[in-house]
């Protein structure tokens, strides 16, 4: 389960972008940011040592059927 | 006459037009009365440019009676979401932080259509910084859906639907990057196409996500559809993403026989909760399909929970990166909504995000070698729900507008993140009159076999023949 909270949300923002977050707007935020950080941990175990993001673009290319025969 | 002329679709329009029975001065006027006389009732314009557009009109007009090649949309008055950029034109992008921006540039998919003869009507009313599947706007002013005005039109190229459904114009450019062209087409009752990512140039497009951005267009018919594909599709040099494929040919493909191409019907997700008058109009197309030889088999699909979250916190982090000066200085500037969801996007580590986006070749492959096995497109509704009243919807971002945003759009996100084509046509309406849609799904660069599909649905049908009454009334 992840640890983010509306505190860690706010002290983000304060030290990475350099503005005050309201408590208001934190929280929410952190009930957003949660579940994708869990399902980041869960598919990043399928991470591979050389992917990277331009083979989408080779595989859509590759997996394009032939041209409409059918 | 400016009834008759407003129900015409795109594609008859250009030939009557190009025979020179009506002229396209005439037909421009009769689009900007439709689109002023509707304006207090849909709110779907942002800027109406009526001038420019007939002084196109004339352009096309004369170079006609020279007896001139005009192109395949000479004359057809057309309007695009508010996010196109035009060369020294103002360009809001629906938002209160860019109302005074001008462009310095005209977008490529805009540029192709004027290169064939279309005529731009003006700026589309669009969710704010194209955020949003509902298609409310706190700074223009709610687009409404034609079919009941106190409705959403779906978002978040809301006048893109809104407009084209109400017959006052004969096409629309929309964005999509989690499905921003077919839930509007959905709520709105019109066909709308997403093509592959990569198949249509972004350049001169407002971006919201680098990644998942799209776009393509709305209009009454597959076929209308087809030709502004045909059109706008193709490598351009000023976006070196766009692919180097030849057209798609959506338009002759509109010709060809459905019956060899076989439909996946999914046996999970797409079909799950949904509400009974759209299970219903789903279970009816499909017996269309089957009427018209095309032959239906279940697929498996695969969970699409967390392609949904990884696609949320990519798009997000390239949309913080693009928002976060203005996210800085000018917070109150935005719509509360829309600013919290573009601003999670700031705390997502670096690393999430480019998992997210390197697995996208993973679950791509995988999707094409099990879903795809068996079928060459998948059939399932655009929406599990109708379009909302415009009344329930919390300007705020509460609970509720979070479960709303994602019951909506539940059907379109994941295809967005795979980047496969998708086409939503209008197969029905609810006991209330809203209009419900099936979703067309094909694999990378299948754009013409989705077209057949859909022309082909549209020729047993008469679901897009329907006008709403706000157009007659």
């Amino acid at each position: 389960m992840s640890d983010i909270t509306g505190d860690f949300v706010a002290k983000m923002a304060r030290i990475w972008h350099r503005f005050a977050l309201p408590a208001d707007d934190a929280t929410p935020l952190a009930g957003m940011l949660a579940p994708m950080d869990d399902a980041g941990e869960r598919v990043s175990e399928s991470m591979r040592f050389d992917r990277e993001p331009s083979g989408f673009d080779r595989a859509l290319e590759e997996l394009a059927p032939p041209a409409d025969e059918r | 006459m400016s009834g008759d002329l407003a129900t015409l679709d795109l594609c008859t329009l250009a030939g009557r037009i190009r025979d020179r029975a009506i002229s396209a001065e005439e037909v421009t006027s009769a689009a900007i009365a439709r689109a002023e006389a509707l304006q207090p009732t849909l709110n779907a314009f942002i800027r109406l440019e009526a001038e420019t557009a007939l002084e196109q009109a004339r352009t096309v007009d004369e170079r006609l009676a020279k007896g001139e090649d005009v192109g395949p949309l000479a004359g057809v008055p057309l309007a695009h979401k508010d996010m196109f950029y035009r060369e020294g034109l103002p360009t809001s992008c629906g938002s209160k932080i860019r109302a005074n921006f001008v462009a310095d540039r005209t977008a490529t998919a805009l540029a192709r259509l004027a290169q064939a003869g279309a005529i731009d009507l003006g700026g589309l009313n669009m969710s704010e910084f194209a955020v949003g599947p509902i298609g409310n706007n706190v700074h223009y002013g709610d687009c409404h859906n034609p079919w009941n005005p106190d409705h959403a039109p779906g978002g978040s190229s809301s006048g893109s639907g809104a407009s084209v459904a109400a017959r006052i114009v004969y096409g629309a450019l929309g964005s999509d990057t989690g499905g921003s062209i077919r839930i509007p087409s959905a709520m709105s009752g019109v066909v709308g196409f997403k093509p592959t990512q990569n198949r249509v140039s972004r350049y001169g497009l407002m971006p919201l996500s680098f990644s998942f951005d799209t776009s393509g267009p709305l209009t009454r018919t597959v076929r209308d559809t087809a030709r502004i594909l045909d059109t706008i599709a193709g490598h351009d040099p000023k976006d070196p993403t766009s692919s180097r494929r030849p057209g798609p040919g959506c338009e002759a493909a509109c010709d060809r026989p459905p019956a060899r191409l076989r439909l996946g019907v999914p046996t999970s997700y797409f079909y799950d909760d949904l509400d009974p008058a759209v299970g219903a109009a789903l279970e009816a197309a499909q017996k269309i399909f089957e009427g018209a030889g095309v032959p239906l088999r279940p697929v498996p699909v695969p969970s699409h929970d967390e392609i949904n979250l990884i696609w949320a916190a990519a798009l997000a982090a390239e949309a913080a990166t693009i928002h976060r000066k203005w996210l800085r200085e000018r917070p109150c500037d935005y719509g509360p909504m829309v600013r919290r969801r573009i601003e999670f996007g700031l705390y997502q580590p670096a690393t999430r995000y480019l998992e997210a986006l390197s697995l996208r070749e993973k679950f791509l492959r995988e999707y094409c070698a099990t879903t795809f096995a068996d079928c060459d497109v998948l059939l399932t509704p655009t929406m599990p729900v109708t379009a909302p009243r415009l009344d329930e919807v919390d300007v705020s971002d509460g609970k509720g507008m979070t479960d709303l945003v994602l019951k909506v759009s539940r059907n379109t996100r994941p295809i967005s993140y795979l980047g496969l084509p998708a086409l939503s046509v209008p197969c029905g309406f609810n006991e209330a009159g809203l209009p419900i849609a099936l979703q067309l799904i094909g694999r990378p660069f299948s754009e013409s076999q989705l077209c057949r599909l859909g022309h082909a649905y549209q020729q047993a049908t008469d679901w897009h023949t329907r006008v709403p009454a706000v157009v007659v009334g």
